[in-house]
C-alpha cells in the first residue's frame, strides 16, 4: 500500500511511532567534519523528518546503531556482576539497499559464526524494523551494482523524499495503522541499476595463488600511501572487529565494566600479543588482509558473497586518497600475473 | 636629474622611493591575501606600461609595481581607481570612495592571512573574510599598525611578527563513547602541537587542558568523528610582535580564546588607543613602539574598552616582554629621552 | 537469551610455582575440556585473556600462565580460595582418540609450548599403551625457563625424551635449538605410524616443521597449535582471524595442511 505524506504529517506519525520505537536516520552536525566548517553525517535519533539527509551519504555507516563504537557488556560492583541493558523501544532505522545489505552481513558473523549468536548484537537485531530509503544518489564512490547490493526486499517500509513529502510503500502490515485517513497514492521504491564506478570482482582461482597474491609486491605501495588510521574501517558498514576491556571506575577497583569498542586491523597493535608477538607488521599487510577479507575471505569463508557492499564510505573517508576500487583494479591486474605466470 | 618631490606625500599615498631617482614603487592592498584573479591583468598592465617591467610579490602580502616614474604617478593612481573601489570600498566595506587621487594613507598596514579554512586542512578559520572585517575597522587611518590573520596556531602568517597576530582556534569537543582508543590524536598532538592527549588504561583519552592550543590536530587525526571542533569559531590574539633594526620580538599571547566579536571590538578601539598615545598627532611610528609607550596595562584598559568578553576568553593579565635587542643596551639611554605616552 | 561471553566464577583450589615466571592454577569446575582447547580467563575490571589447559581430571582444570601482560600479572596476585572467572572450552583440541590413539608420537615444543600439549602428554604417561611410543624434544631459552620441570623429569622413565636449552648447558640437557634435535627421532622406524606435534612461537613452529619435512614427514602427519590475539574467543571480534580461518573457531590446532596457507 503506498501514500503521499508532507512532512507535517510524516512528523506526527513519527510523534505517534515514539511511544514505542527510537527512530534513527542519517543526521547532518554541521561544523562537525574532519576539517573546519564541514559537516559529518551520521546516525543519530531523530524527532523529525526535517533532521534526515535523504541527499547525500553519511559519512558513518548504519552499524553504529546496532553495534555501538563503545558498548558496555557487563557492570561490576564488588564481586556483583549483571548484563548490561539496552532501551526497551524498538528501532526503527532508515537505511538505503547498501546499507542493508551490510546489515546482513555483519549479521553472518554476529549470529551463528562457529556456532555462536551475539546476544549483545541479536538483542539489537530483534528490535529493528527497516525503512528503506529509495537510493537516487549516483556518488562516484557507490559501486553497490557491482557487489550485487542495489536491491533489496528486506524493509518494513519504504520511503522516497519528493517535492516536500515523503511517498511510502507500507510493505509491513503493523505500521498500516499510523497511516490510516492519510492520502493513498501508489509507490514503488526504485532501485539503482548503473553506477558511474563499477567494479570487477577478483576471482582468485585457488590457495596457491592467493598465497603469490599475498606476497605480491602491489601492496608494498601502501607501506608509503596509508597512514594505518582505521578511518576505512570505522567508516565501513560492513568492518565487526572489536576489543574487550574492562575498566574500574573508581580507585581502589570495586566498582567497573567490561566493554567493546570497535577496533580496526589497519591500526598499529590489532594483533598484539601479551608477551609481545604481533602479525601484520606494515601498512601495505594491514591493507592486504583488510582487502582480501572485503573482496575475498568472507565469501570464501559464508559463500553466497562477498562481504563489501560497494557503499564506498572507505573511500569518502581515507584521508589520503586512496580507493578501494583502485585497490580492486590493481589486484584483478595481479591476479591475472600470477596465474599467467602459473600457466606458463 | 633635478626633482623636486616630497617623498613623506607620496609615501603616504603607498608609493615607496625607489634608489633610483624618480622613481617610486607602488604597493597595492591585498586585505587578506585573496582577490579576484581578474585583477592581475590591471597589476601586469601597470608594471609594463608604467613600471619596469618586473612585479614584485610584497613582504606584506601586497601587489608592488616598481620602477614608475613621479610624473606618471597621477596616471596610475587614476589607473587603480577601479581597483581600489572593487577590493577596499566594496569587497571589504570600507569607509571610503575611491577617486583619481589614489590610497589616502598608507597608515594601517595591509592585512596579511594564510589561505585559511576556504582551502587549508588545518585552518580553523575563514581568514580572508576576518581580515576584510579588521581591514574596514582599521583603514583608511592614519595610524600605524600591523595586522596578520592565521587559520590556526601554527601561524604560517607570521601574526607572531605582527602587532596584532590573530590566529583560528577552537575548544574541541571529545566524546568517549565514538572513541576507539587508538591514539592517533596523542600521537598527533605530541608531533605537531603540544602534546596535551594521552590515552589511557580504559582505552580512551585524558586531556591537559590547559595547554592545548585549540590548533584542531587531533580532530584532523581522529578516524571515528570522536573529537570534533566546539560550535564557535574562537581566536587566539597575539600582541607586539614586530621585525626591526633596534627591538625585534615575537608577539606575546594577549588574548585566548576569544569569539570574533571581541577580535573585532578590540580593533575598532585601535585608533582610538593611537590616537591617545601620540595625543592626537598622528606620526610614522609602528605600532607596537605605541604599546610600549603606553604600557601593556593602559593599552589592555584603552583596547577593551566597551568589549563584552564571552565566557571563556582569557586575557593577559600582565605582559613580560623579551626582546633581542639588535645591539646591547639599545634600550638604556637618558631620562629625557625617554619616550612619553599621552598629553605630551 | 544466551549470552556467550559471560563468564563462570570459580574457586582456586591450588597455586604450584612451575619456572620464575610461570605459575599453575588448578581451578574447581565441571567445564570438561579436550586436549589442546583453550579458555577464556578473566578478572572483572581487569581482563580477560585466552589461556590453554594444561591439565584437567573430574572437577578441576590446571592453567599454566607466563605472567606476560595486566591479565595475567592480576591472576598472579591470586591465591588458593580466591576466584577466577572462566568462560568456554574454545577451539577444536589434538585429534587423539581419532588420530594420535595407537601410533608413535613424536612432540616437539618450544618454552611454554609444553602447556597446550600437557594435558595430552599426562594422558599418555598415565595411561601405557594408549600410543605406540612417545617422542619428546622439549626446548627452553634457559633455566629460568623451564616449565613442569619435574613432570618433564618424571618423563624420561616413559617417553624418549631430548631436553634443550637455546645456550646454557646442564646435567642431563642438550644445548641448541629443538631444530637441531629433529633428525635424531626415528622416523623410518615408525613406518607410516606416527604424528608429530609441534607447538611454540610462530618461527620455531615454522622451521620445526621444514625440518621435519626435511626429514621424510608428510604435512598431513603435521601438527601445530596457533596462538593469537584473541577478544572473544567466539569467531565475533575478529581479531584471530586469518584468511577465512577463525583461529578461536578453527584452531587452534591445526593440520600443517591447512596451516601452511595460514599466512598472517
Amino acid at each position: 500500500m503506498g501514500y503521499k505524506v508532507s512532512f507535517e504529517e510524516a512528523n506526527q506519525i513519527f510523534a505517534e511511532l515514539s511511544s514505542e520505537y527510537e527512530i534513527w536516520a542519517p543526521k547532518r552536525f554541521p561544523g562537525k567534519g574532519r576539517y573546519s566548517d564541514t559537516d559529518i553525517i551520521r546516525y543519530d535519533k531523530v524527532k523529525t523528518v526535517e533532521e534526515i539527509v535523504f541527499d547525500e551519504k553519511s559519512d558513518f555507516p548504519a552499524k553504529e546503531v546496532l553495534s555501538p563504537i563503545t558498548e558496555p557488556l557487563f557492570y561490576f560492583t564488588e564481586d556483583e556482576w549483571r548484563e548490561s541493558k539496552v532501551t526497551s523501544k524498538k528501532i526503527m532505522i532508515f537505511m538505503r539497499p547498501c546499507d542493508i545489505a551490510a546489515q546482513h552481513r555483519q549479521e553472518r558473523i554476529y549470529l551463528g559464526n562457529g556456532g555462536f549468536n551475539d546476544m549483545y548484537y541479536e538483542r539489537m537485531h530483534e528490535k529493528v524494523k527497516i525503512v528503506m530509503m529509495q537510493c537516487d544518489l549516483d556518488d562516484d564512490t557507490c559501486f553497490c551494482v557491482s557487489m550485487g547490493t542495489n536491491k533489496t526486499d528486506d524493509y518494513s517500509l519504504a520511503v522516497v523524499c519528493q517535492d516536500g513529502a515523503l511517498k511510502v510503500e507500507v510493505k509491513d502490515e503493523t505500521f498500516a495503522p499510523y497511516f490510516e485517513g492519510k492520502t493513498a497514492e501508489d509507490y514503488t521504491p526504485s532501485f539503482p541499476t548503473e553506477n558511474k564506478t563499477k567494479v570487477k570482482i577478483p576471482e582468485i582461482p585457488n590457495k596457491e595463488v592467493l598465497t603469490k597474491l599475498k606476497s605480491h609486491p602491489m601492496w608494498e605501495e601502501y607501506n608509503k600511501r596509508c597512514i594505518s588510521c582505521g578511518s576505512c574501517t570505522v567508516a565501513c558498514s560492513t568492518c565487526t572487529c572489536f576489543t574487550t576491556t574492562d575498566i574500574a571506575y573508581n580507585e581502589n577497583g570495586s566498582v567497573g565494566e567490561r566493554r567493546r569498542t570497535s577496533a580496526s586491523c589497519q591500526i598499529e597493535g590489532f594483533t598484539d600479543m601479551a608477551g609481545g608477538h604481533s602479525f601484520r607488521n606494515t601498512a601495505g599487510d594491514r591493507m592486504r588482509y583488510k582487502v582480501l577479507h572485503k573482496f575475498h575471505d568472507y565469501k570464501e569463508r559464508f559463500k553466497d558473497y562477498h562481504m563489501c557492499v560497494g557503499c564506498g564510505r572507505c573511500i569518502s573517508r581515507c584521508p589520503e586518497f586512496i580507493s578501494i576500487t583502485a585497490t580492486v583494479d590493481k589486484m584483478n591486474k595481479a591476479i591475472a600475473e600470477i596465474v599467467a605466470e602459473e600457466n606458463k | 636629474m633635478n626633482h623636486d618631490i616630497d617623498v613623506k606625500k607620496t609615501r603616504i599615498n603607498c608609493f615607496r622611493q625607489s634608489k633610483v631617482p624618480g622613481e617610486f614603487m607602488l604597493q597595492l592592498r591585498v586585505p587578506g591575501a585573496l582577490i579576484d584573479a581578474k585583477h592581475l591583468s590591471l597589476v601586469q598592465e601597470l608594471c609594463q606600461t608604467y613600471g619596469n617591467g618586473t612585479f614584485h610579490i610584497g613582504m606584506r602580502q601586497t601587489l608592488n609595481v616598481p620602477g614608475i616614474k613621479y610624473e606618471n604617478i597621477p596616471a596610475v593612481n587614476a589607473k587603480i581607481k577601479e581597483y581600489i573601489q572593487d577590493v577596499d570600498v566594496e569587497m571589504c566595506d570600507c569607509d571610503m570612495e575611491a577617486d583619481d587621487k589614489g590610497y589616502p594613507t598608507i597608515g594601517a598596514r595591509n592585512v596579511m592571512a594564510c589561505i585559511g579554512n576556504s582551502h587549508c586542512i588545518k585552518a580553523n578559520a575563514n581568514t580572508h573574510e576576518l581580515a576584510k572585517k579588521i581591514e574596514k575597522l582599521i583603514f583608511p587611518s592614519h595610524y600605524h599598525i600591523k595586522v596578520s590573520v592565521a587559520g590556526c596556531p601554527n601561524d604560517c602568517a607570521k601574526g607572531n611578527f605582527n602587532d596584532f597576530g590573530v590566529m583560528g582556534i577552537f575548544k574541541m569537543v571529545y566524546d568517549a563513547n565514538r572513541c576507539i582508543g587508538c591514539g592517533a590524536c596523542a600521537k598527533a598532538c605530541l608531533h605537531h602541537a603540544t602534546g596535551v592527549l594521552s590515552l589511557n588504561d580504559h582505552g580512551k583519552i585524558d586531556k591537559d587542558t590547559c595547554c592545548c592550543v585549540g590548533c584542531g590536530e587531533c580532530v584532523i587525526a581522529c578516524p571515528t568523528g570522536g573529537w570534533t571542533r566546539g560550535n564557535t569559531h574562537l581566536y587566539r590574539v597575539t600582541l607586539g610582535g614586530r621585525t626591526g633594526k633596534q627591538y625585534p620580538r615575537m608577539g606575546k599571547l594577549f588574548l585566548n580564546w576569544v569569539t570574533e566579536d571581541v577580535v573585532l571590538g578590540m580593533f575598532a578601539n585601535w585608533q582610538k588607543f593611537s590616537a591617545w598615545v601620540m595625543d592626537y598627532k598622528p606620526e610614522y611610528l609602528h605600532g607596537g613602539h605605541l604599546i610600549d609607550r603606553a604600557g601593556y596595562m593602559k593599552f589592555k584598559e584603552m583596547i577593551l574598552d566597551g568589549v563584552e568578553l564571552n565566557p571563556e576568553a582569557k586575557v593577559a593579565d600582565e605582559l613580560y616582554w623579551t626582546e633581542a635587542e639588535q645591539r646591547a643596551n639599545i634600550h638604556v639611554k637618558p631620562i629625557s629621552q625617554h619616550h612619553k605616552a599621552g598629553p605630551q | 537469551m544466551n549470552n556467550p561471553v559471560k563468564p563462570v566464577p570459580c574457586k582456586i583450589l591450588e597455586v604450584k610455582q612451575e619456572s620464575k615466571h610461570e605459575y599453575t592454577f588448578k581451578v574447581e569446575s565441571d567445564i570438561k575440556p579436550s586436549h589442546g582447547q583453550f579458555l577464556q580467563l578473566s578478572i572483572p575490571k581487569v581482563g580477560e585473556a585466552p589461556i590453554s589447559v594444561s591439565a584437567y581430571g573430574d572437577g578441576w582444570m590446571d592453567f599454566t600462565i607466563r605472567s606476560v601482560g595486566k591479565v595475567t600479572d592480576e591472576i598472579f596476585k591470586k591465591e588458593a580460595g580466591d576466584t577466577l572467572f572462566l568462560r568456554g572450552a574454545y577451539g577444536k583440541g589434538w585429534p587423539v582418540e581419532e588420530q594420535f590413539k595407537g601410533k608413535n608420537m613424536v612432540l616437539i615444543v618450544g618454552g611454554t609450548g609444553l602447556a597446550p600439549v600437557r594435558s595430552m602428554l599426562r594422558l599418555f604417561a598415565e595411561n601405557p599403551g594408549y600410543v605406540e611410543s612417545v617422542t619428546l624434544i622439549a626446548g627452553f631459552k634457559n633455566e629460568e625457563g623451564i616449565v613442569f620441570r619435574n613432570e618433564l623429569e618424571s618423563w624420561r622413565d616413559k617417553f624418549n625424551c631430548i631436553y634443550t636449552l637455546d645456550r646454557d648447558k646442564i646435567d642431563n640437557w642438550e644445548v641448541g635449538f629443538v631444530t637441531q634435535f629433529v633428525s635424531k627421532v626415528p622416523f623410518k622406524d615408525f613406518g607410516d605410524n606416527y604424528e608429530v606435534v609441534i607447538v611454540g612461537p610462530p618461527p620455531m613452529m615454522k622451521f620445526t616443521a621444514i625440518e621435519a619435512m626435511k626429514c621424510g614427514v608428510p604435512e598431513e602427519k603435521i601438527w601445530v597449535s596457533y596462538e593469537r590475539k584473541m577478544s572473544c574467543a567466539i569467531g565475533k571480534c575478529g581479531h584471530c582471524r586469518i584468511d577465512e580461518t577463525y583461529v578461536c573457531l578453527e584452531g587452534p590446532v591445526f593440520n600443517y595442511t591447512k596451516a601452511k596457507y595460514l599466512v598472517d
